[in-house]
């Protein structure tokens, strides 16, 4: 008796939890291996040699392993998680299968918050040091700002019309009109100011200094989390708005709580990194695919897992190995993802479904 | 008796409230109730505001104006959880998630009991087994929500309401682009809620016979006033001949329980027939446009019936056909011609001549 217990529990840990065991694994492995590819190739034996015994390494393989290529894959990682999961949350409220921050113009909004801090700052202050980790929590604070009044906009719109395709175009439309307003700024600002505007709107993963780690790391850890206590609201919207209610959902509380956890998950990333398309929308329905359910307690960190992967995959692609030079990280998840979106869109047709 | 009323409504108006200008009243002045244990039929035709009814019932938007009580507590004192721990809702809407199983989406049910991470206990599962069996969707639990037919999805609606664990539950349309077996199927499963729960089931629908047939109670939507009582009650005010007033194409069958399409007849046909044949014959003259009437007991006596004017003059400007059957012959009679007839197709062929005749 005692024996068949102790089985039929690990079966159900197992069950439960080896896809989410399997993925870490994976995440690992590619951690691993985005660390060693690059324009110079560290061996395993060498980052690991640099990795634990730090004072007896090459100091040239130091500097790159610590000062380069761990913050670009931990960037890497947060940035995978924080823009699925954001994705996740838009297509489930919205209940839209093409949602996602780049789409609705949550990331444009965020833009614009930077840009009209950064523009501002330089020319009030005239050469307050925007790479600071105090300049870091401004930026990152005009980013969460700027998507969560995109967010408002088209939270408004979309009571406003039920259709799913025209709440779309209107999110492009309105994210295009968001970058045009970005791009009048810069013939008004100093050029001091231009130039760290500039700076920024280069950001890749690879830009992220240990500094504005400290910042954004906390910043997307405080996000997730806020997505693990939107779980249960999640559930509710797949449903729709009417059922969510009659189930007794306090659609205001739900409403604040994920909306805050998208734009701080968007904002953030977009702040550091720029935009990088496409990934928010994708990594939801791969999760979705690969873990058979819609429940938000098994997508949200089976939507993280495979995120951050899909990143750091784009990441070793954009290095392309054996070359000096990297790819932009947003026309390579462009590239991979629009073909994957085409496939959703023929998939199901009819636009209903997520 | 004051704790059988579950839901009461005291003079409320409803509508949508407009930033703008004055809110939009749809209806105002509405007094009804809906009882323990009472399946309740909401009738009323399109766009005369059922929807709007069931929604402010169901506690999505407040009455503009007026009491309405659940449990003898107004709606506005309740918070969100302890209104979904009351009443449970279905909507028309159709829900297309593809990845939820049914059982999980009965499971979202008990969203009101559930801890924050909606996390379901031993309980929870029980109450959930019990409701899939009571919408007869045992077996259908791991099919996707996606991959079942309407009938079967929306008594999956239904097993999700179940599982709220409500004593009143509310449903808009639940028998809309249902085909019968399966209309007949979810008011069944109705009726077996309230009478083996006591549950209170307030559902609106376009199908009246239903509605007469089965609910306890009717709230009825004319464009003047919203009135209720029992199916009979109603029936004997005469409510139901307004409910389409502008429509003079119909006609209340009381007897039926149902609307008739009105015609406009041709003639008067007077049969005297039995068995089988009777059937056959009334549909056949009733498709080419005739009234078919009984003939009179002391018209059949005499054998060779006399041609009687038509009763409804203003119908129809031609005099009465009769056809009786006498023995195994079929005779005809019209102003006073008597003629033999073979077949039902024989029959018609004759009627349908005799009628075009008088113009000619």
């Amino acid at each position: 008796m005692k024996k068949e217990a102790k089985i039929s529990v690990l079966d159900f840990w197992f069950l439960k939890g080896k896809g989410f065991f399997l993925l870490f694994l994976i995440l690992v492995l590619f951690f691993i291996i985005d660390l060693l590819v690059g324009s110079v190739p560290i061996s395993l034996f060498q980052s690991f040699s640099t990795l634990f015994h730090p004072a007896s390494a090459d100091p040239q393989i130091a500097s790159i392993l610590f000062q380069f290529r761990i913050p670009k894959a931990i960037t890497a990682i947060t940035a995978g998680a924080a823009l699925s999961v954001a994705g996740l949350q838009m297509q489930t409220v919205f209940r839209n299968p093409i949602a996602g921050p780049d789409i609705l113009g949550i990331s444009s909004g965020a833009s614009l918050g930077v840009a009209l801090f950064v523009l501002s700052v330089g020319w009030i202050f005239k050469g307050l040091p925007l790479f600071s980790v105090a300049g870091s929590w401004g930026i990152v604070l005009a980013a969460w700002t700027g998507a969560g009044c995109m967010m408002f906009l088209i939270v408004l719109i979309a009571s406003r019309l039920r259709d799913l395709m025209t709440v779309l175009i209107i999110g492009i439309l309105i994210s295009s009109a968001v970058l045009a307003v970005v791009s009048v700024l810069q013939y008004f600002s100093s050029d001091y100011s231009l130039k760290s505007f500039i700076v920024w709107t280069m950001g890749s993963l690879g830009g992220t200094t240990r500094d504005q780690l400290w910042v954004l790391v906390p910043s997307v850890l405080a996000g997730l989390v806020m997505a693990f206590f939107s779980s249960k609201f999640l559930d509710a919207f797949l449903l729709g708005e009417d059922y969510a209610k009659s189930m007794g959902m306090n659609l205001r509380h739900a409403y604040i709580l994920t909306f805050a956890s998208t734009s701080i998950l968007a904002g953030s990333i977009t702040a550091f990194c720029g935009p990088i398309a496409f990934v928010g929308i994708i990594v939801p329905h791969l999760a979705r695919r690969l873990f058979h359910s819609s429940l938000h307690s098994r997508l949200i960190p089976g939507t993280m897992l495979l995120g951050a992967i899909v990143m750091l995959i784009g990441d070793l692609i954009s290095q392309l190995p054996g070359y000096e030079t990297t790819l932009p990280i947003n026309s390579v998840t462009s590239l991979l993802g629009i073909p994957i979106i085409i496939w959703i869109i023929f998939k199901n047709k009819k636009m209903g479904a997520l | 008796m004051e704790q059988d009323i579950f839901v009461q409504c005291k003079g409320i108006s409803i509508g949508y409230k407009e930033r703008s200008k004055a809110s939009s009243v749809v209806k105002s002045e509405i007094s009804l109730k809906a009882l323990k244990g009472e399946m309740v039929a909401l009738v009323g035709g399109n766009g005369i505001g059922k929807s709007t009814l069931l929604k402010t019932v169901a506690g999505f938007q407040p009455p503009l104006s007026g009491d309405l009580l659940i449990h003898s507590q107004s709606v506005a004192d309740y918070n969100s959880e302890e209104l979904a721990r009351e009443l449970s809702f279905v909507s028309t809407e159709i829900v297309r998630v593809a990845h939820l199983t049914v059982r999980e989406m009965v499971g979202l049910g008990r969203y009101p009991y559930t801890n924050w991470f909606g996390k379901l206990n031993n309980h929870d599962e029980e109450i959930i087994d019990k409701a899939i069996r009571e919408a007869g969707l045992s077996g259908f639990e791991n099919r996707s929500i996606n991959r079942i037919s309407d009938g079967e999805r929306q008594r999956a609606m239904i097993a999700r309401a179940l599982a709220q664990d409500t004593r009143i539950m509310v449903l808009d349309e639940p028998t809309a682009f249902l085909d019968i077996s399966n209309k007949y199927e979810i008011v069944r499963i109705l009726h077996q809620l309230v009478n083996e729960y006591e549950k209170c089931i307030i559902f609106s629908t376009h199908d009246l016979h239903t509605a007469i047939s089965m609910a306890d109670r009717i709230w009825l939507m004319l464009n003047e006033k919203v009135v209720e009582g029992t199916p009979e009650e109603i029936a004997a005010k005469g409510y139901f001949e307004s409910l389409f007033p502008n429509n003079h194409h119909l006609i209340f069958d009381a007897a039926k329980g149902d609307f008739n399409i009105r015609k406009e007849y041709r003639g008067v046909v007077k049969l005297s027939a039995s068995g089988p044949e009777l059937i056959v014959i009334t549909k056949a003259l009733e498709r080419l446009n005739f009234e078919v009437l009984p003939v009179s007991p002391d018209e059949t006596s005499s054998g060779f019936p006399s041609v009687t004017q038509s009763l409804r003059p203003s119908v129809s400007p031609s005099p009465d056909i009769t056809v009786v059957q006498s023995a195994d012959v079929w005779i005809l009679s019209y102003s006073g011609i008597c003629m033999e007839i073979e077949s039902v197709e024989d029959l018609c062929r004759q009627v349908k001549q005799i009628t075009i005749q008088p113009k000619s």
